[in-house]
């Protein structure tokens, strides 16, 4: 036995793992966590949800601006439930071993850290993924990138940062409960939340609107729609909207049925389209690289303060009761 | 004489801080704190606390006083920058308002602490409330004033003026004898919780030292506090104590300390899908210095495998194992560090007779190499010939965690005319739980025992001295 472990020592120059080496240990077990404990089934299901998205809404994404709305709100939504399940239990399910191990000289800095980690390896897979499985769909994108010279690449991070934040944020509800069953309760709400305050489908004012620059869903819808170049899409709204009315008798006449058919009969429709787009610019989807940095800075610091969150919240796992 | 303002500046105020302020600097320096803190916002609770032996009020204090502030600066703010935001300001100011109620709560309790420092009436905490620079300034300059309780600290007020050096190789034991360097020694005066402002007692007056290479038992009925004695004991959950594991004070070197503390919980918290080798390479890592090298550190899992008979299905998944397994694989985390005590929460539960004797075997040979183990277990006479000494915890009438004895199996059968250790549970625990409701009587015996224990030995040791002097 070594020398050191024997009693007599002066402990106090005694030197254990510090938090860069903890990491290491834990990121080990995470690991075979994923192998053992079937972690890896995420991975499918990101798939599956992928296809099924690209499915419903697949067809007029980065067509128009109907479609590029949709069709990112439902990405979003997709990115935040596969960054939500990801890490919804995997600190409540172990909170007492958690415990166990503080007291035996675990950093918690460091076991966040490693989940930290596994869960951006994880996030990066389910993205590849997702991604993959749009591009097996057919699924139509544009080639050009806006601060990357490539699209894809864009998107991949731009969907990878949502995932990532979605991840941390659920990382701190998990660090916050003490038991699975309290985490699935708080999901749904906080789910909710995100996409009810993304400030895209549901017209919020107000205190309401303010609260949207806190949401995930804001700022990823936000990098989507911009990336996507919203403002430059054709707006079909308005035009299906009149086409209701095209039997409309005014005086004998069907005034907007006439004009409709005129523009169809000279093949103006995309003109009208596009320049209905030019009356419905969205400010906040304007196609600048700023733009869409700054969404990724947003997304990165919100998963970066959620990631400090958990940190402080497991900081006080000592005092749960038995 | 409160609302003079001279060019909007409130003179009382701004008097009355500055007198405040430079009391305080003279009573920290009474108290052997550097006075300058006096001038810090939430600093000066700090040290006030310090001064009243209530630190942790005094903290608490800290952050609210600090809180206020800021709270303050913020409406401040909202008010200069914009009317629209009356309603954020107004729920600062409530927020504030909050805070203040609670750092004056807190500071009660500060003053009182202050008032016991300096062995004054509690009469001064109104004044310390009210008017604070009289008291600052009274008891700072003042030499009728002096800190009498000062550095008060659990071994001075709880150990009858034995410091922690005193208990070291070479003074007088609670339980008789000296108390040799290498032992556990447990000086607990109280521990409690708050409970809704109201301080409750868990456990009280427990006093007893135990050498090293011992077995020690821990016997005592629901709720009569073994888990909570044993986290104090391990520093884990503070109590108003001293634990000196070979000299060390537990409590204040916890940082190294408590790797030197093996502690396996009741339940066998371990991750299921995890090998049982990594479980224990893992532990090992964590528990183990970093100056033993990765071939020592498998060398000790592979020994603590082969001590808990682990080997065999060393890479199979925790998950398959046995209940008795799962038990080892928990004990093994905890002896790969080889820690010097050694706290076993049952053991045993959910283990048949055979496989609980064998591990209690076991635990008896980690004993046998000089380490102190504690274990708590709900079916003590199958293993009691194991053990050294045995542990009662009882739970008063006032619903409170006191030692009804300390001392050999042996010993605790004759104090209690019982002939198993279950009856002496029994006799200890409430009627109502099916046992004979005499824990009273017993605290109150061994309390007598061990007072005429200790006085028996002073006289000793006085007439020894008195020997000494004439020859």
């Amino acid at each position: 036995m070594n020398a050191e472990l024997q009693t007599g020592v002066d402990y106090t120059r005694l030197h254990y793992r510090g938090r860069i080496s903890q990491i290491g240990i834990y990121l080990g077990k995470l690991i075979r966590m994923f192998v053992y404990q079937s972690d890896w089934k995420v991975l499918p299901m990101a798939a599956l949800i992928a296809g099924l998205v690209t499915f419903a809404v697949g067809a007029n994404l980065y067509k128009t601006q109907e479609g590029t709305l949709q069709g990112s709100f439902a990405l979003v939504c997709v990115c935040i439930w596969n960054g939500f399940f990801n890490s919804i239990q995997v600190i409540c399910r172990e909170r007492p071993i958690i415990k166990r191990e503080h007291r035996a000289g675990m950093h918690i800095t460091s076991y966040i850290a490693a989940h930290m980690i596994y869960q951006m390896i994880l996030c990066i897979l389910q993205t590849s993924i997702m991604l993959a499985v749009c591009m097996l769909m057919k699924l139509k994108l544009p080639y050009e990138g806006l601060v990357t010279p490539w699209f894809l690449t864009d998107l991949f991070i731009t969907l990878f940062l949502i995932t990532y934040s979605a991840d941390m944020l659920s990382l701190a509800i998990s660090a916050l409960v003490r038991n699975t069953t309290t985490a699935m309760t708080v999901m749904p709400f906080v789910l909710i939340f995100q996409l009810l305050f993304s400030g895209g489908l549901v017209v919020l004012t107000g205190t309401a609107l303010k609260l949207t620059d806190f949401t995930i869903a804001k700022w990823g819808l936000k990098g989507l729609c911009t990336l996507g170049n919203y403002n430059a899409r054709p707006m079909v709204a308005l035009w299906n909207t009149i086409f209701k009315f095209r039997d409309l008798e005014l005086l004998g006449y069907k005034p907007i049925g006439m004009i409709m058919d005129e523009i169809q009969n000279r093949d103006m429709l995309d003109e009208v389209l596009l320049a209905s787009g030019q009356y419905n610019q969205n400010a906040a989807y304007v196609y600048t690289a700023e733009n869409l940095t700054g969404c990724w800075i947003r997304l990165i610091g919100i998963g970066a303060l959620f990631a400090v969150i958990s940190v402080v919240l497991l900081e006080f796992v000592d005092r749960d009761r038995r | 004489m409160f609302g003079i303002e001279i060019s909007g500046v409130n003179i009382y105020g701004s008097v009355s801080t500055a007198v405040m302020t430079v009391g305080l600097w003279k009573l920290f320096e009474k108290c052997g704190q550097k006075g300058w803190w006096a001038l810090i916002p939430g600093g000066r609770y700090l040290k006030l606390g310090e001064c009243a032996g209530r630190e942790k009020d005094g903290r608490i204090c800290m952050v609210l006083e600090l809180g206020v502030l800021l709270g303050e600066i913020l409406s401040g703010i909202l008010d200069i920058a914009s009317r629209a935001t009356e309603r954020i300001a107004l729920l600062l100011a409530l927020g504030s308002l909050v805070f203040l109620i609670i750092q004056w709560i807190q500071e009660i309790k500060v003053y009182n602490g202050l008032c016991s420092t300096f062995a004054m009436g509690k009469r001064w905490i109104f004044a310390w409330i009210l008017a604070p620079f009289i008291p600052a300034c009274l008891w700072g300059f003042g030499e009728r004033y002096k800190p009498v309780n000062l550095g008060r600290t659990a071994d001075e007020d709880h150990l009858a003026g034995t410091k922690p050096a005193e208990l070291k190789a070479g003074s007088a034991g609670a339980h008789g004898g000296e108390i040799p360097a290498e032992s556990l020694v447990i000086r607990l005066k109280e521990r409690t919780v708050n409970d809704f402002f109201k301080k409750r007692y868990l456990l009280k007056d427990i006093s007893l030292t135990i050498p090293n290479g011992s077995m020690t038992m821990l016997l005592g009925g629901s709720g009569s506090g073994k888990t909570t004695f044993v986290n104090a004991i391990t520093g884990y959950e503070k109590a108003d104590a001293v634990m000196l594991l070979n000299g060390r004070d537990i409590y204040k070197e916890y940082e190294q300390m408590k790797y030197r503390i093996g502690f396996v919980p009741q339940q066998p918290l371990l991750r299921m899908n995890d090998t049982v080798n990594r479980t224990l390479e893992d532990a090992a890592a964590l528990r183990l210095p970093t100056s033993v090298r990765p071939a020592e550190m498998k060398e000790r899992v592979r020994n603590v495998m082969d001590t808990l008979g682990l080997t065999a299905g060393q890479h199979g998944l925790v998950s398959k194992k046995s209940g008795g397994m799962k038990k080892r694989i928990s004990i093994g985390m905890e002896l790969i560090s080889d820690p010097d005590l050694f706290i076993l929460d049952e053991p045993d539960s959910g283990l048949d007779g055979v496989i609980a004797r064998e591990l209690f075997t076991r635990l008896r040979e980690v004993a046998d190499q000089g380490k102190i183990v504690i274990t708590i277990t709900h079916t003590p006479d199958r293993v009691i010939d194991l053990f050294d000494y045995v542990i009662v915890l009882a739970r008063d009438s006032g619903r409170v965690g006191r030692l009804a004895f300390f001392g050999s199996p042996a010993e605790a059968r004759s104090f209690f005319g019982k002939n198993t250790m279950e009856e002496i549970v029994m006799a200890i625990n409430r009627r109502e739980e099916g046992g004979e409701g005499r824990a009273d009587e017993f605290v109150e015996k061994y309390a007598a025992l061990r007072d005429d224990t200790e006085t028996a030995e002073k006289d000793g040791s006085a007439v020894k001295e008195a020997a000494e002097d004439e020859c």
